[in-house]
């Protein structure tokens, strides 16, 4: 590994990736339950009112790392986002529906418009998780996409070979692997947003919900550990095949890189392609593992706090271990090796990742600082009883 | 046309209007509602409460769709335009990810302060949140501007190759910051914002004041509205002309189609009213302003300075570029155009008129009506104004870099429209077309019923929650 500016970039991107799912991850995990744990309209306004004021600011961490990916690699964020277009445009509307179901939904009384919005807010909130763990689970197993450089077309870069419908079914078509590779993955992001919100609402809230949160987060916090471990299993397999080994300098790895490649590959095919630091690979899973079990028992001992940090914790040595398996891959393609998006052939100029860093040092402590402020303030307990006093308090 | 080419560039047009049918409110309205609770806290009078409160509701029932259509656009490059993604990115991408980061973030956090911490805050803590987020979404303008100004003028950058290509990239990080063009367009569009959200305030007070009901409330909130509007408006109106210089400078296919001016000309006047023959390539009605040479005055600051015309345009990127059709549609171009300048002095009036009869303001019934009824045309305005700048651009999706009225820059820079797009199927962009559509029609009427019913409703007592 070099500590050059593409890598540095892969860690930050890699950071707001995580963060958002961190963030954004409890309130979709509210959102899935919001129909599932609420019994009745002012139970439902508890859930909604617990991220009422940070939801937003949630949001914005898949704004900033969608913007970063596109600044630091261009040809990453331009392949990918036309690449997987149905899949995307799915998600987005998914957010537009969440944004819009929160602000609309307790501004009308009767029960017809609750009630659309309250779907709205659940399956919205499940399409995005699951949808964003089935395309990182495709992305790590390949999609088949060619450096169009390599043929002397200087203008079309990272190109989707294969066209619709197979581009978005071939997603979730579980009889390939990549495809069933991404629902696994898919399913494993699901359970992980439900125990991150369940880690919230025991935080935030008191009462039937905060008690009914802990029983689904004892519930289904094995299901997690089982997928994961199913996930991790099955990534250990992955190889990617060299087609044309003339063309793997388009990859533009530094040239001990290269060789460290060369030296692994049997055959023509890179096998364990996500495994190559095998110990640093393992010590993160461990982490990860030791974080999720530490959580267990917050939740069930109802410390809201902890469970949250240790949470968080999960999902940053898991996401961490996820990019360093990658590394110094960002798109491997299906089709050849050499086709694939690195680090090195899809970041930006120097001066861009150079003047960017600039800004990311200056600005992302200052924004965690005031999150972690606003979130501070907004920290006091509500349950039932707070919001029918709020409402009618209100209307004297 | 290319199938999917045609239904990228209509896609992008759509979901760009229905998100600038809740950006230029947001910009403005936060504004003002920060002012009503700055009133609020040093005076402590209740009403500067209830009217802090109730600006502040419409503002987030319009917030929340704002963010939502925003959404779309920051992955809608990478969806649509893969091959300008990747041309761009090393450029393009980094005024979008400090948006995120300086304003974006700063925006959504603090909103939920002002919108949430009612009662529940200290004072000073709540008044904080309502002004760093109104500040953060006009700085979000600012980053967006930066990046859309590039696009009509790429200064700052090189063309490279590398390893996936050829590729514009940074030469000069401050020159694509202070781009002139972006710089001007972002005042002219928070401006714009202002206008609308003055707009927007003065026409729902004009309701009420008809009804004769909440009169003293409804009264002080059109005051701040006309005083407000009425500095934004004239101040347009500079920012307007300033902004025309750059474009002739700098867009010389654009200015000409704006003003469908086909010879060159120096002494160049400007037409009222215009209807032209763009095969015969001359105008069959010209109705001209009887001030000789105002367009060279205001193109190029000299009564006597020449503006190129289309004719004498095309022929030179013609034989900088090769055959092809350089001139965007020009009866298009200049209406769009003009009615926004007509639309711009309109409300200077509007707002003049507003502030004389002030002192009477709630028998004013023609008045009232009047007001009550422009609140589209500052939307109109916006909506005009963005596909003037957009719709002049054409062919180009990044255009060649020229400036001094007319002088290649860097030429090699220059992206067409045509060669930008994703390699998509018909049935991909056929779907997301479609969808999108339904959807934004859908959330627009659900949103816009709700902010009708709440407008109309006036102040009331109820707790600020989900």
């Amino acid at each position: 590994m070099h500590f050059d500016l593409p890598t540095i970039w892969a860690i930050l991107v890699t950071i707001l990736i995580t963060g958002y799912i961190l963030t954004d991850g409890f309130d979709l995990g509210v959102g899935i339950l919001h129909t599932i744990i609420a019994k009745d309209d002012i139970e439902r306004r508890v859930m909604l009112n617990a991220i009422g004021p940070v939801w937003d600011g949630n949001e914005v961490w898949f704004i900033t790392a969608g913007g970063a990916a596109f600044a630091a690699f261009p040809e990453l964020y331009a392949a990918l986002f036309s690449s997987l277009y149905i899949a995307l445009f799915v998600v987005l509307l998914a957010l537009i529906f969440r944004a819009a179901a929160f602000e609309l939904r307790s501004k009308e009384e009767s029960e017809s418009w609750r009630s659309f919005w309250d779907k709205a807010i659940f399956l919205s909130s499940f399409v995005v998780a699951l949808l964003i763990g089935v395309a990182v689970g495709n992305i790590l197993a390949g999609i088949p996409i060619k450096n169009m450089a390599t043929e002397g077309d200087m203008l079309s870069g990272f190109v989707y070979a294969e066209k619709f419908p197979i581009s978005f079914l071939n997603l979730i078509n579980p009889f390939t692997f990549h495809g069933f590779f991404g629902i696994l993955v898919g399913i494993a992001t699901v359970l992980f947003v439900i125990l991150h919100g369940v880690a919230w609402l025991i935080w935030k809230t008191e009462g039937v919900i905060a008690e009914r949160a802990r029983s689904v987060g004892l519930k289904l916090w094995l299901p997690f550990v089982i997928m994961y471990v199913v996930c991790t299993a099955l990534a250990y397999k992955i190889s990617f095949k060299v087609s044309n080994p003339d063309l793997i300098r388009f990859l533009n790895l530094p040239e001990d890189m290269l060789n460290a490649i060369a030296q692994k590959l049997n055959n023509g095919v890179l096998e364990h392609a996500l495994f190559r630091f095998p110990g640093l690979e393992i010590a993160l899973i461990v982490l990860a593992a030791v974080c999720s079990v530490v959580y267990f028992t917050a939740v069930k001992n109802m410390q809201g706090a902890k469970a949250f940090a240790f949470s968080i914790l999960t999902f940053l040595f898991a996401g961490f271990a996820v990019m360093f398996g990658a590394y110094p891959l960002a798109v491997p393609s299906s089709l050849g090796l050499e086709h694939s998006i690195s680090i090195y052939n899809g970041c930006s100029s120097t001066l861009t990742l150079t003047v960017m860093l600039v800004a990311a040092l200056i600005f992302t402590p200052i924004v965690i600082a005031y999150q972690s402020w606003v979130y501070k303030m907004f920290l006091f307990k509500i349950s039932t009883e707070s919001i029918k006093k709020e409402i009618e308090e209100a209307k004297a | 046309m290319d199938f999917v080419l045609l239904m990228s560039r209509l896609q992008f047009a759509m979901t760009a209007f229905f998100h600038f049918l809740f950006v230029p409110l947001t910009l403005g309205l936060s504004t003002i509602s920060a002012i009503m609770l700055t009133l609020y806290y040093s005076t402590n009078k209740e009403i500067y409460k209830d009217m802090a409160k109730f600006w502040a509701k419409l503002f987030a029932i319009n917030f929340a769709l704002g963010v939502a259509t925003g959404l779309v656009h920051e992955f809608e490059f990478g969806m649509n335009w893969s091959v300008y993604s990747r041309f761009v990115g090393d450029i393009f991408g980094a005024p979008l990810a400090i948006e995120g980061l300086l304003a974006f973030f700063m925006e959504s956090t603090f909103i939920g302060v002002f919108l949430f911490g009612w009662d529940k805050l200290p004072r000073a803590v709540h008044l904080l949140g309502a002004w760093l987020s109104s500040i953060g979404s006009n700085l979000s303008a600012l980053w967006i501007l930066i990046a859309n100004g590039w696009m009509q003028h790429p200064a700052g950058a090189k063309v490279a190759e590398t390893l996936a290509g050829k590729r514009a990239e940074l030469a000069d990080w401050w020159a694509v910051v202070f781009n002139s063009v972006a710089d001007i367009k972002f005042w002219h569009t928070t401006t714009a914002g202002m206008i609308l959200s003055a707009m927007f305030v003065l026409s729902i007070s004009a309701y009420h004041l008809l009804k004769k009901q909440h009169v003293e409330f409804f009264k002080r909130s059109a005051y701040i509205a006309l005083v407000f509007g009425f500095i934004a408006s004239v101040g347009e109106i500079v920012i307007g002309d300033l902004h025309a210089h750059e474009v002739t400078k700098t867009q010389p296919t654009k200015l000409a189609a704006g003003e469908a001016l086909w010879e060159s000309k120096s002494h160049a006047n400007i037409s009222l009213i215009v209807w032209a023959d763009e095969s015969a390539q001359k105008n069959v009605v010209e109705i001209p302003l009887p001030i000789p040479g105002l367009l060279s005055l205001l193109g190029a600051h000299n009564p006597n300075a020449e503006i190129k015309g289309i004719k004498d345009l095309q022929a030179e990127f013609e034989s900088k570029f090769g055959p092809g059709d350089y001139i965007p549609p020009v009866n298009f171009c200049f209406w769009a155009f003009h009615l926004m300048v007509y639309l711009g002095f309109y409300f200077v009036v509007l707002f003049a008129l507003g502030l004389k009869k002030f002192e009477n303001l709630e028998n004013s019934t023609g008045y009232l009506k009047l007001a009550m009824y422009s609140l589209p045309l500052p939307y109109i305005a916006c909506w005009l104004g963005w596909a003037f700048a957009e719709v002049g651009r054409q062919p180009w999706i990044v255009y060649p870099l020229v400036d001094n009225y007319g002088e290649f820059v860097l030429p090699e820079i220059g992206l067409k429209t045509a060669q930008a797009v994703s390699p998509l199927t018909n049935v991909e962009v056929v779907i997301t077309y479609v969808l999108f559509i339904l959807v934004f029609v859908g959330l627009a009427m659900a949103d816009f019923y709700l902010l009708a019913k709440f407008a109309a409703r006036g102040p009331e007592k109820e707790a600020e929650l989900y």
